[in-house]
Order: structure tokens, then sequence, then C-alpha cells
């Protein structure tokens, strides 16, 4: 071997080890960032959910339960094949605490016997109207009301997916005020009161509001009503309990706060007709339909200078399912992570605009970097740190350094989220629940945060090769 | 070359982690004495519910009940809440509140000055709810403290409003005169007429939120003797007010003379076509049916579908809207009139 070759060997491993420490350092200094942004909205969530410890809020939502105050709200909730939890959710909606409102079942082409049955256990009659058509939809068959209860209807139109289906309860619905309910979900007794309660405060200056959704598997259900709040016994499911609790808790307070929120959680929340309307509806080509026509709303405001809000009640409102299993958790993880994408997408144009103020600087940039290319660089992050493993040295000490930024960056903020959750709201009811919330929230990077992390990479990576199909999550239904 | 960042890192994770497992500690027990706590609650509440309930219903005191601890006031607070809902007798919610005054008051007193927000927030709904009146110099001292949070504030005002207190006229119309229209209503609703009738008096020179407040009153209070104040604001006024005096007519269903709404069916706006329509049928002014058929074919929603409450809330209503259904070509009208010939089947 000659002397150049020999040269040339020593050149390539001292531009490799370089390499690899840029790298490690650009993955460091990324995780110092999120971390940092975390805890500013952690102070934030922080001070509002303390001033609400203990209050009473039977009492706080009593005056809005007077018809004379209250506007009147449609409850839209699309259909397709649920014949299994569809009475249910009926049921728990008709005996929802708000003086009016309406709710009007649509079904989305099912193949099953969803229409039948609603039709049969309501004595569903059909009725004659003309639907006004304020956004384009699929076209729609017949329309139905119940016999027994004047504010129940249920519309069946040829199938076009969720949003759709939210279309054609947007153009049937009566009332100033709607809100999308996915099949499965069981409100609380007085979630409207929640969420209509920073409309009506605010004049109207609030034109979306949304409100926690919570994990119901594990909790006692009966009738569409929540017995008795209870733990699971599933890692899995326990793990995204501490996870919604993270996103509703310290996340979507701090940025409520700024008026920030561009998520509306697709389970609950209500919005102003009008601006819906205006904004054009739900988008059909897009698997987020609901962050999309959040984004799309504030977009909406800004360009025509209006100062109107989207904001995110603390309480929950609204208990839904989660998938149970491996399989049907990543299916809805990939699926998440393209409605990000789709979202941001469309309207990219938005990062960094001036034009859009604080959402072009602030939420946009962070849902662009650490929600978007988030799993990407800690998925990266990973591989380094197994790499480096290998490479011994001081790479080893390079390895314990990142995974400690990341014990920060996932482990802590969820075990700090699980502690503000007994600080402020106390919803669950044992000492030992919270303990177990804690230890299994310390084991969170070990395992949950890499596997979700590389599902939403593989996320990414369906979208890349276009592989289009997403499945649908299977129910076995909360209710007893 | 990275022991620093290592050593600082490390210790501040098992700082955060040490802190976070002290804060776990204090939650636990936090969570076991509130349990604790709720128990004995519960206890004391099945212990009192009978004394108090005989209290309530048949007057009289009881010397089984000396509520000493917290506890034993929180048991009785509930309870007294509870009752609070369901009685429906003056004689037995006079008896609740002075049972509230007896046992609660200086607790209450004491709350007031909580350090914490919702302690003071929840003291303000129960003071309410049983209707504390020796305790209105108490709140009333509340407007005047400093850093008094909004929702802390047009609670104040909602219990003052509702004890009746002398100064509300001038508080609302200086001091307070940017709250908006929402939390007007809120108040005034709670004034008897003698004080209501201030603010109508003062109306042209009030600010626009509080004057639509004053009207949406007015028409949840239906009183008769409101009627000349209405017909005059809706000859003075124009856009929002007016429609909001004639809503309140509409509430009211009786005016002097029919002439002028029946013009306002022909009005260029169409929320003055849809109040007026909305008027005429709860006037049930013949002079208008045959208006309101052609308005069941008006071009907006709105004005169409209150037409066709507004017949069918005529005699002959059904009938009308049947022939309109029948004999119409306008597919917009035909429907309007199906839809109200099925409401509430």
């Amino acid at each position: 071997m000659g002397m150049a070759s020999q040269r040339g060997i020593a050149m390539m491993i001292f531009a490799w080890g370089n390499i690899v420490s840029v790298f490690g350092w650009f993955i460091a200094i990324y995780m110092v960032i999120v971390i940092s942004f975390y805890s500013v909205i952690l102070v934030i969530s922080f001070f509002q959910l303390r001033k609400e410890y203990q209050l009473d809020r039977v009492q706080a939502y009593e005056d809005y339960s007077d018809e004379f105050y209250t506007k009147p709200v449609s409850i839209i909730v699309p259909a397709y094949n649920e014949e299994a939890g569809i009475i249910q959710s009926v049921r728990s909606l008709l005996s929802v605490n708000y003086p009016k409102f309406e709710v009007i079942v649509v079904n989305d082409g099912s193949t099953d016997f969803t229409l039948e049955k609603v039709i049969e256990h309501y004595d569903m009659k059909e009725i004659k109207k003309v639907v006004r058509k304020q956004v384009e939809t699929k076209p729609i068959g017949r329309i139905y009301q119940s016999n027994i209860l004047a504010n129940l209807f249920l519309i069946d139109k040829e199938n076009g997916g969720k949003a759709d289906a939210l279309n054609v309860g947007l153009n049937f619905s009566h009332y100033p005020y709607f809100c999308s309910l996915d099949g499965d979900s069981v409100l609380e007794q007085d979630a409207f009161l929640k969420v209509m309660k920073p409309i009506i405060d605010s004049n109207e200056e609030v034109i979306a509001s949304g409100g926690s959704v919570r994990i119901a598997n594990g909790c006692q259900i009966k009738n569409g009503h929540i017995q008795k709040i209870a733990l699971s016994n599933k890692p899995l499911v326990v793990m995204q309990i501490i996870e919604y609790l993270r996103a509703f808790l310290m996340g979507r307070i701090g940025l409520s706060r700024h008026n920030l929120l561009l998520i509306i959680s697709g389970a609950f929340g209500v919005f102003s007709k009008h601006w819906v309307i205006l904004a054009g509806g739900y988008k059909t080509d897009t698997v987020g339909e609901d962050m999309e026509l959040v984004v799309r709303i504030h977009r909406l405001l800004k360009e025509k200078g209006i100062k109107k809000k989207i904001v995110y009640v603390p309480d929950p409102v609204c208990w839904t399912e989660v998938p149970e299993d491996l399989t049907f958790l990543r299916r809805q993880r990939r699926r998440w992570h393209r409605g990000l994408f789709e979202s941001l997408w469309t309207h990219r144009k938005i990062t960094f605009n001036p034009k859009y103020g604080s959402i072009g600087f602030i939420s946009f940039p962070y849902f662009w970097i650490v929600e978007f290319f988030g799993p990407i660089i800690e998925f990266l992050g990973y591989l380094f740190m197994i790499l480096c493993l290998f490479l011994g040295g001081i790479y080893v000490e390079f390895a314990i350094l990142l995974f400690l930024l990341s014990c920060l960056y996932g482990s802590i903020f969820s075990m700090t989220a699980v502690l503000l959750e007994e600080w402020s709201l106390t919803k669950y009811p044992r000492v030992s629940d919270i303990i177990k919330l804690f230890l299994y929230s310390l084991t969170e990077t070990i395992w949950y945060r890499p596997m979700t992390v590389y599902w939403r990479c593989e996320g990414i990576w369906q979208m890349i090769i276009g592989d289009r199909s997403w499945g649908e999550m299977k129910r076995k239904g909360v209710s007893e | 070359m990275l022991k620093n960042e290592l050593y600082f890192l490390s210790i501040l994770s098992l700082t955060i982690l040490g802190l976070l497992v002290v804060l776990l500690m204090y939650l636990s027990i936090r969570k076991a004495i509130d349990i604790n706590n709720r128990k004995k609650i519960e206890r004391y509440i099945e212990k009192y519910q009978l004394i108090l309930f005989t209290m309530l219903t048949e007057g009289g005191y009881s010397r089984g009940l000396s509520p000493e601890s917290i506890l034993e006031q929180k048991a009785i607070e509930e309870l007294l809440s509870r009752y609070s809902k369901i009685l429906e007798g003056e004689d037995e919610k006079k008896r609740l509140s002075d049972l509230a005054s007896l046992y609660l008051i200086d607790y209450y007193r004491k709350r007031l000055k909580s350090k914490r927000w919702s302690q003071r927030m929840n003291t303000l709904y129960h003071i309410e709810d049983f209707k504390l009146n020796l305790l209105i110099e108490d709140i009333f001292m509340l407007t005047k403290k400093k850093r008094l949070s909004r929702e802390e504030l047009i609670h104040t005002l909602r219990i003052l409003a509702l004890f009746q207190y002398e100064n509300m006229f001038e508080m609302l119309t200086t001091e307070y005169n940017s709250l908006s229209e929402y939390e007007y209503r809120n108040i005034l609703g709670r004034l008897v007429q003698q004080q209501f009738e201030q603010f109508i008096f003062h109306f042209h020179k009030s600010s626009p939120s509080l004057q639509k407040a004053i009207l949406d009153v007015i028409s949840l209070k239906r009183e008769l003797n409101y009627l000349p104040f209405l017909e005059n604001i809706f000859s003075a006024y124009k856009g929002e007010i007016r429609l909001r005096a004639l809503k309140a007519l509409s509430e009211i269903g009786y005016v002097k003379n029919t002439e002028p709404y029946l013009q306002l069916l022909y009005s260029t706006k169409w929320e003055e076509r849809m109040v007026a329509a909305k008027l005429i049928g709860s006037l049930k002014e013949v002079k208008g049916i045959s208006r309101l058929i052609e308005l069941l074919h008006d071009q907006t929603w709105w004005v169409r579908s209150q037409a066709g409450q507004a017949i069918s809330q005529f005699p002959n209503g059904h009938q009308i809207l049947q022939e309109v259904y029948e004999t119409s070509k306008d597919v917009f009208a035909k429907d309007m009139a199906w839809e109200w010939l099925h409401k509430g089947v």
C-alpha cells in the first residue's frame, strides 16, 4: 500500500468522524430547541390550569343551560358502517344537557344496517325538504325525521367519506353552531355548556371551540354515559392516555392562550357555521379534514383582517375509544401523520409569511419542525445512538448525551403532564391510578416513543411511494 | 470531550426527576387525604340529610345540627345546594336562605378573601344560590378590590343586582359602562321592575350593548306596560336596535296600531322582513296574511322560514299552508309550506 492511499484512508476516517459529529450535534441542538419550546408552553398551561383548580364546574355552567342565553347547536354524526354503536351514540347525544339542539345522523352510504337500525329504533319518517346547497357534496337521498323526537334527523347519501358526510350535515343543519362527532365517542353531560361558554362569553368573538378528549377504554360506560372513570390494564392504552394528557393539557392550553391553535380535535369541537361555510366547508380529499378546516379558517380570518378566535377548553368533554392493539394503532398513526402533512402542504404559503402573523411564524413552523419533521429527526437520532455504541470511544458519550436529551424530551414532559392533571383536574379516582400513570410515563422513551416515531416515519414513506390506502379502525364499541 | 455536557445533563435530568418524584409524593398524599375527606363529608351528608330536610320543610331549628369543622360545613353546603335546586315553595326557599346564613355566613366571609380564584368563585356561586342577602356589603366591597378578575366582577354585579343593590344604576352607567351585551343582560335580568325602569328612562343615553340588553330583557319579561316604550324605540331607532325592539314586541304579541308593521313586511332589508313576519304571526293580524304568503317565496331562507311559522300561528294557518303546498310552482315555497305543515309532528 502506498503512502497516498494511506493518507486517503486517514482523510476518509477524519471526514467520516466529522460528518458523524456534525450530525450528532444537529440532533442535539434540535432537541434542545424543542425542549425549550415545550417548556414555555408548559409554563403557560401551568398557570391557566392552576387558576381553575377545584372550581365548581357544575355551578359555573349552570347559567348557560338557560335557553335565553344560549345559542342552539346542530350535532352532526357521520356514520359509515356503525351499526354496532350508532344507537348508543345517538342515545347519549339526545340526553345531553343543553337547552336547544338537533342531532343529524348522516349515513354515508353504509353497506351494513346502520340506516335501518336508526329508522327502526327511533321511528323515523321520511320528510321532503329542499336542502340549501351551501357547500358542494355528493347527492343525497332520503331525509328522515323521528316521529318520537322532533330534533332527530337522518340523511341517507351516497358514500363520499367523512368530510363529505359532514358537509351534507352542514348544508342541512338549522342552527348557527354545529359540532361534529365521531360515531363511537361518549360526551359528558355538560359538554356543550362547557365548549359553548367561551363563545357566549366572548359575545361570539370566539368562532370555534374545542374540548379535551380523554380515553374511554377501561372506563365503565352504560347507555352512553360514563359511570366510572378507571385506567385500562393494557400498557398500550395507558401510554395513549399519557400521550393525550400531554397533548391536551400541555400543548393546547398553551397555544390557545395566544390564538395559535391549529387543531380542534376531530373528536370534539364546536364551530360557527357561518365561518365554516365562508371558508368552504370540509375538504374531502384529505385524511385530516378537521385540522385542515381550522387552518383554513385561520387563514381566512388573517386574510380578511378579522379579529376572531379559536379556543380550547381544558375540561374533558368527550371520551373516545382508542386502538388496543399494535396493528390498528400503527395504522392510525400513519394516517394522522399523513393528514398533518396534507394540511401543512395545502397551506404551505402561510409558513413564515408576515401576512399571517403569529400563525405564520410560530404555529406553522412548530407543526413543520416539531410535529412533522420531528419523527424523522428522532428516528435518525435513535439510529445514530445505536451506531455510536458500535463506534465506541467518545461516541458512546455522545450516545448517552442524546439519550438523556430524549429522556427529557419524552419521559419527563409526560410525567409532568400526568402530575399536572392530578394537580389541577384530578379526574382519576384512585391514588394508584396516578402512580401507575407516572411510572408508565417513565418508560416512554424506551419503547412507546420510538415505536410511534417509527410509525410516523412509515406514514411519510407511504406518502412518498404513493400508497393511498388507509385502514378503518376496528371498533368493539365502548358502551355496555 | 463531552464530560461537562454529560455531567450537566445528568444532573439536570436527575434533579428534575427528583423534583417530579417529590411532587408525585405530595400529590399522592394530597389525593389520599382528599379521598378520605370526601368519605367523611359523605358520612356527614347522610347524617344531616334528614334533619336539614325537616328544618326546611317544617321550619324551626334543631340542636342536633351544629357544624364546627370545615368538613361539616362543606357537607351542609352541598346538601343545601342540592335542595336549592329542587325546592319550589317560597317559604322553603326563605328557610333555606336563613339556614345558609346561620351555618355558612362566617365561612363564606372568610372564603371571599381566599387567595385562590376558584375558591372565591365557588363562594360567589353559593352566595347567589342561597340568596345570602346579609353578605351584600361584603360583596360590594369586592368590586372595590384591585386586581379583580373579569369573571369575579361580573358575578359580583349579578349578585348585587339579585339583591337589588340600590346603586346598580349608577354603577352600570358610569363605572362599568363597557360590559358586553351578554353580561348586561345577565345582570339586568335579575332586577325588579322599579330598578329596571331607571335603565329604561336612561335608554337614549346608553351604550348600544346596554340598549340591546335592555330590549332583550324586556322580551324575556313580556310585560305589557313596556309597550309604549318599545313602539317608541321602534320608530326612533334604526338597524339592530330597531330589530330588537320589534323582536320584543313580537314576544309580547300586542301592538296598538298594526299599520307600520304591515308596512315593514315590504322592507328592503331581509332582517326586517323576517322580524316583521314574526311579529305579524304573533299578533295574528289577518291583514298580513296575503303578504306572508308572498314572503313564502322570498329569496332569503330565513324570511321564508319565519313567514311559514307566522302563517302556521293563524287559526286557519294549516289550511293556507296546505293550499300553498298544493298550488305553488315555486319549489322553495312548497318546501317551506311542507316543513311548517309537518313541524312538531
